[in-house]
């Protein structure tokens, strides 16, 4: 795909179409075949989607999903509104799990390596070398990635009853927190953050609102906290060496060295003893922290340090970090900095609660480290790696490969063959967690059950790893309770936890009542926690909090931080992700080095110039992307680039950045250091376009995005009045009649709506978009992709402007400063098709294919469009995409199974554009007229709206003055893009951004 | 001459649209678009006659198209539905043709009905609310009841063409919007 349309595939595609062409009209005369069930599956019926409730399994954050399938194949993910974590929310990962699903790099069949490496076998045989191979080898070594409960439970007893070992490597857990945790408190538990009551959060670059912690859920709480819903807002200081998305949400930025966060947060927490706060054990440490000190190591004013260390006293807050891209030598001792500064401050106990709970094993680094060594030393006879890469997400200076490559017996189980996996002696294709069973205790309180939501798919002859395995520990002579799947294995793994919590979270009846009540819920909590622990405790261990050793040459520290779109790489190849512009740098498919601009100017270079990167430990060559929210010191590249081996849309695009790294761990808690070298950059005189969709960063006075500022808020309204001014002015010299409605409710029908078959009775659809809420998370992008068939087009295309999202994210700075302390203004707007009630693309399509449908949206019949593309040229705000090569066609099998049945699968020299979402509108329809009554307000809920974890986006009747999104039409923030230049009159009606700080009265 | 010019350029736009919109499934496509021509494809994997389960015997068409009430799908009646009244009824007729019902059921296998009936991929038929509209079935597929072997009767019905589909909605009053059935 990224080569582009080769001309012999265009003709190939040209002749099938003309092909086509000729039957069409005698559609009846065409031989198509209708295959009915033999027996039907009680609970499917052609033409419903079929919804079941599931964990999504891309991160160990444990979100609740709804998988929508239709005639037994999934064909979307949405969030489970009834999971009381993640609430409804999704992101980019947790719906792309359909592309994996539907990799067409998945393993086919097991395979055994053989003379001409591996070669496909029967699973009679594999199990036959896997139970062969484990019998005899001496402390087999597991490798996992984290596991949810109850698979836990089961791999610790069949490894614990070969005699083996388990190290878990998981990048993205939080090994130093957890360590932290335990020094500070006791308890071996991650902490829970109670985002949504506190009125202050302070981040010391973690990036919770991407890839650390709990995103959907952190996202969903930060946008009440930072909202102003609740008649106040809260406020958002980030604390770091780079603005990840997180970071761009802040109001202020304390662009801190790297490895200076335990020095701050330890100064801050020194202020506040000084003013009177109880350090319990930690007063001796913090006698020798000041607000001066912190200060110093932050490169900021002592005032500013010691004043917001008074606000963080004062009101309910958060701290949190360092978080994953500010893991360094000192992780450990850095986070519990942070949580002795949670504690001083008075929130432990209130918003960040440390509780023992059920947690799964976590294991950094460190262990991993451990694990190559004894590897290397011939201590395992076998070694079994299941749901992690270390040949790829370790530094390469771990020598994971060359110690892997040493073992006897090597066992994967792989969805597809990855750079650990392709290494094994014997590859089992794992099923995907959209075909098996697990469970979940995201935070105490709460069980979820994740249930397959198909059958496995049959290109890839797959079973669940936890099935194997007690296949396997049957012939081994295991014993596990008679359970001879594992659905069976976890329903008596949680038929006590029912019985004995059944009634506390409403799961009443008997077992098997409760067990079906629990699959259609997804997931049950209780609001009951046992008490909490928060006193804090003498370390035991003695920790440094000086600033930790960056070794190597060079003049730049280099940051290497996890993808918010792959994380560690695990979903990299995922073409939606590939072409999801990244939510920071807006590039795709390649990996890019940020820079700053005034790192650039002094090497003179400009974003596209490639460099080379050049550490101790490797080197990896990248175009620079001038970033102004970054360190002039630092230098920082994603993961989640450069696969070797894992499938044709993750290898060769971009670079893996773990080449550079030293091997190093923290030692109090083995987490992998991430902040560890220092780098040079070296022009290589080449320059290359990056893939990107950004037009500009700069609003240019354009007031596309504007904002409100908090004290202006209650006359903001006044401000706006004479909306339609420069329209009046210009109907004075022979211009049009502009309308005088702000598109509410009472201005329908709107004038001229007598004319033809436009709105009277119908219901005008709109849509309300909080631009305070929006994260710019982008999991809308990913959303609107699955659901409407919207094709992703390759990296060439796109260098050739051929994008074809129906939605993007724009991304405008306003204020942004690495060099000093200060205040950041970044706005986020999704933009997608208005649905204006003028709509320039209308009147110009000489075909009537855009026109303008009863019910207020802005049509686009595919069937008409002729591919003029006039539409495209008169739509001021580019949201119309031209399909230029069938693109679809593509796809190759079984990717194409996720095409969502109600949507037309476009072909070339089509327009194409949003639609509101039109079919789920007349799928409503067709339910409500068959019940003999309207829509319901909130019953139609667009994929984009379904996706957002912050509820930004809200869609309804804006005619139905009772609907949700008319009465935010009618609030004082709300205004429409572009409408007071070009009177549009769009549907999509944005509320401002509010920010703590004075607006600019140009940018409003 | 302005006439023929009108009309090729019509002609031209017409064919330029079909292009654009035939077929949709990728590879699919190929299988789709080869034109049958021979007897034999043509003809159903069993002779099952509509005019003796639905004439005869009344059986209401729900009956077999079980979601046609409730689905934008009629719904093909899967193969344990025939069974229900084949495991006792030999069939008097055709017993030959009962036989291959019950082989199917046996072996596990669906019958590969022909598909007589279908629109194009760009169009959305919800079954549902045409039916409980009052539409009879008969309307768009005939008198099915009468019928051995079934076939499109209706010369305007035969092509399932959009024009037949709005002199209908025309006539009812029911929505001309071009998004109601495109999108």
């Amino acid at each position: 795909m990224s080569d582009g349309l080769k001309r012999r595939d265009f003709l190939k595609v040209l002749g099938v179409s003309g092909a086509g062409a000729s039957i069409a009209g005698c559609s009846t005369q065409e031989v198509e075949r209708l295959i009915p069930y033999v027996v039907p599956p009680e609970d499917i019926t052609p033409g419903v989607a079929t919804w079941y409730a599931s964990v999504c399994q891309e991160c160990s954050a444990g979100c609740g999903i709804r998988v929508r399938t239709r005639e037994g194949r999934a064909v979307m993910i949405e969030g489970n509104p009834e999971h009381p974590v993640s609430a409804g929310g999704v992101c980019s990962r947790g719906v792309s799990a359909l592309q994996s699903l539907y990799d067409p790099d998945r393993v086919a069949t097991p395979m055994r390596m053989g003379q001409s490496g591996l070669e496909g076998t029967t699973w009679d045989e594999a199990m036959q070398a896997l139970v062969g191979g484990l019998q005899g080898a001496a402390n087999p070594l597991f490798i996992t990635g984290i596991l949810g409960p109850t698979e836990e439970l089961l791999v610790n007893q069949f490894v614990a009853a070969l005699g083996g070992r388990r190290v878990v490597f998981d990048p993205l857990y939080d090994t130093a927190l957890r360590e932290a945790t335990r020094i500070a408190f006791g308890v071996d538990a991650l902490p829970h953050y109670d985002l949504a009551n506190s009125g202050l959060v302070v981040s010391f670059g973690a990036d919770f609102l991407e890839t650390w912690g709990s995103p959907v859920a952190m996202g969903r709480q930060f946008a009440h906290m930072h909202g102003v819903d609740h008649g106040e807002k809260g406020r958002f200081v980030f604390l770091g060496s780079r603005l990840s998305l997180t970071g761009q949400n802040a109001d202020e930025w304390i662009p801190i060295p790297p490895g200076s966060e335990a020095a701050v947060a330890l100064g801050m927490a020194a202020h506040l003893v000084q003013a009177g706060a109880d350090a319990g054990p930690y007063a001796d440490l913090l006698s020798a922290h000041s607000a001066e000190s912190a200060a110093q190591a932050a490169g900021t004013e002592a005032t500013a340090i010691a004043a917001l260390a008074n606000d963080l006293a004062s009101v309910p807050s958060i701290v949190l970090g360092p978080g994953l891209a500010g893991s360094h030598r000192g992780a450990a001792a850095a986070n519990l900095a942070v949580l002795v500064l949670n504690a001083v401050a008075g929130n432990v106990g209130q918003t960040v609660r440390i509780q023992q709970t059920q947690t799964p094993t976590g294991g950094g680094f460190g262990s991993l480290l451990e694990a190559i060594r004894s590897m290397s030393g011939g201590s395992h006879g076998a070694v079994v790696v299941a749901g992690t890469n270390p040949a790829y997400a370790a530094p390469a200076g771990a020598g994971f490969a060359e110690a892997f490559q040493s073992v006897g017996f090597k066992v994967a189980f792989a969805s597809a063959l990855d750079e650990t996996s392709a290494m094994a002696d014997l590859v089992l294709p794992a099923s995907h967690p959209l075909e098996s069973w697990t469970d979940s205790m995201p935070r105490p309180g709460v069980y979820a059950v994740g249930q397959p939501a198909m059958r496995p798919v049959p290109h890839s002859d797959s079973r669940p790893m936890a099935d194997v395995l007690l296949q396997a520990g049957a012939q081994l002579g295991q014993d596990y309770g008679g359970a001879t799947s594992f659905r069976d294995f976890l329903s008596q793994a949680n038929a006590a936890w029912l019985a004995a919590n059944g009634a506390r979270v409403g799961l009443t009846g008997d077992p098997a009542a409760r067990w079906r009540e629990l699959l259609r819920t997804g997931a049950v909590s209780y609001d009951d926690p046992p008490p909490e622990v928060s006193s804090l405790q003498p370390s035991a261990t003695a920790l440094s909090f000086d600033s930790p050793a960056v070794d190597g040459a060079g003049d730049l520290t280099l940051l290497v931080y996890p993808s918010s779109r792959f994380g560690d790489g695990t979903q990299a190849n995922r073409p939606w992700l590939q072409e999801l512009p990244d939510p920071v740098s807006k590039l795709m498919w390649h990996s890019w080095v940020e820079i700053h601009p005034d790192t650039a100017e002094s090497l003179g270079l400009r974003t596209g110039d490639v460099v080379r990167l050049t550490t101790d430990h490797g080197e990896v060559e990248a175009p620079a992307w001038v970033y102004p929210g970054i360190r002039p010191d630092v230098v920082a590249i994603a993961m989640g680039g450069g696969h070797t081996a894992y499938g044709r849309f993750a290898n060769g695009n971009g670079v893996n950045p773990m080449v550079l790294l030293p091997p190093v761990q923290d030692d109090a808690s083995g987490a992998m250091a991430l902040v560890s070298t220092r780098a040079t950059l070296t022009p290589t005189g080449a320059w290359r376009r990056v893939a990107t969709t950004e037009g500009s960063s700069d609003q240019d006075q354009r007031n596309i995005a504007p904002a409100v500022a908090l004290a202006a808020l209650g006359h903001a309204a006044e401000e706006e009045a004479g909306h339609h001014e420069q329209l009046q002015e210009l109907q004075e010299i022979g211009g049009f009649k502009p309308s005088e409605t702000e598109g509410r409710a009472e201005d329908y029908p709107l004038p001229g709506a007598e004319y033809g078959d436009y709105t009277r009775d119908q219901p005008r659809w709109a849509m309300s978009i909080d631009l305070d809420k929006c994260t710019g998370c982008s999991a809308c992008v990913t959303a609107c992709q699955a659901e409407n068939n919207v094709p992703w087009v390759g990296e060439n295309q796109i260098l050739m402007g051929r994008d074809m999202h129906w939605m993007r994210i724009e991304r405008y700075y306003e204020a942004v400063d690495a060099t000093h302390a200060g205040t950041v203004d970044i706005r986020f707007l999704p933009m997608l098709c208005q649905h204006c009630n003028n709509a320039p693309c209308e009147p110009v399509c000489p075909v009537f294919a855009a026109y303008h449908t009863p019910d207020g949206l802005n049509g686009q019949a595919y069937n008409r469009c002729v591919g003029t593309r006039y539409c495209a040229n008169n739509c001021p705000y580019k949201v119309r995409v031209f399909n230029w090569y069938s693109y679809t066609d593509l796809i190759p099998e079984p990717m194409t199974w996720q095409f969502n049945p109600d949507v037309t699968v476009r072909e070339n020299g089509v327009m194409e554009k949003c639609s509101f979402c039109v079919q789920r509108i007349r799928d409503a329809g067709n339910r409500a007229s068959v019940e003999g009554r309207d829509i319901r307000d909130g019953e139609v809920r667009p994929a984009c709206q379904n996706s957002c974890p912050t509820g930004a986006i809200v869609f309804g009747n804006v005619r139905d003055t009772s609907s949700a999104v008319a009465g935010l039409v009618g609030d004082e923030r709300t205004y429409r893009v572009l409408d007071e230049l070009i009177n549009t009159q769009p549907a999509v009606h944005y509320m401002k951004k509010v920010t703590h700080h004075e607006v600019d009265s140009g940018e409003h | 001459m302005k006439r023929l010019w009108l009309t090729a350029a019509l002609g031209g736009v017409l064919i330029l649209g079909t292009v654009a919109f035939v077929g949709g499934q990728g590879e699919q496509d190929a299988g789709a678009a080869a034109p049958a021509t021979t007897v034999e494809a043509a003809s159903q994997p069993i002779q099952f006659p509509h005019n003796t389960h639905a004439g005869q015997f009344q059986i209401d068409c729900q009956y077999c198209h079980f979601s046609a009430e409730r689905s934008v799908d009629a719904g093909i009646p899967p193969v344990e539905s025939c069974m229900g009244c084949h495991r006792v009824v030999p069939g008097r007729n055709n017993p030959e043709e009962v036989a291959k019902v019950v082989e199917h059921y046996n072996a596990g296998t669906p019958i590969p009905w022909r598909r007589i009936y279908k629109v194009s991929d760009h169009v959305r038929f919800p079954h549902l609310r045409h039916v409980n509209a009052g539409v009879d079935c008969q309307t768009c597929h005939g008198q099915v009841q009468e019928m051995g072997v079934l076939e499109t009767v209706a010369p305007e019905a035969r092509d399932l063409k959009m024009g037949w589909c709005i002199s209908c909605h025309v006539e009812q009053n029911a929505s001309r919007d071009c998004t109601v059935c495109h999108y």
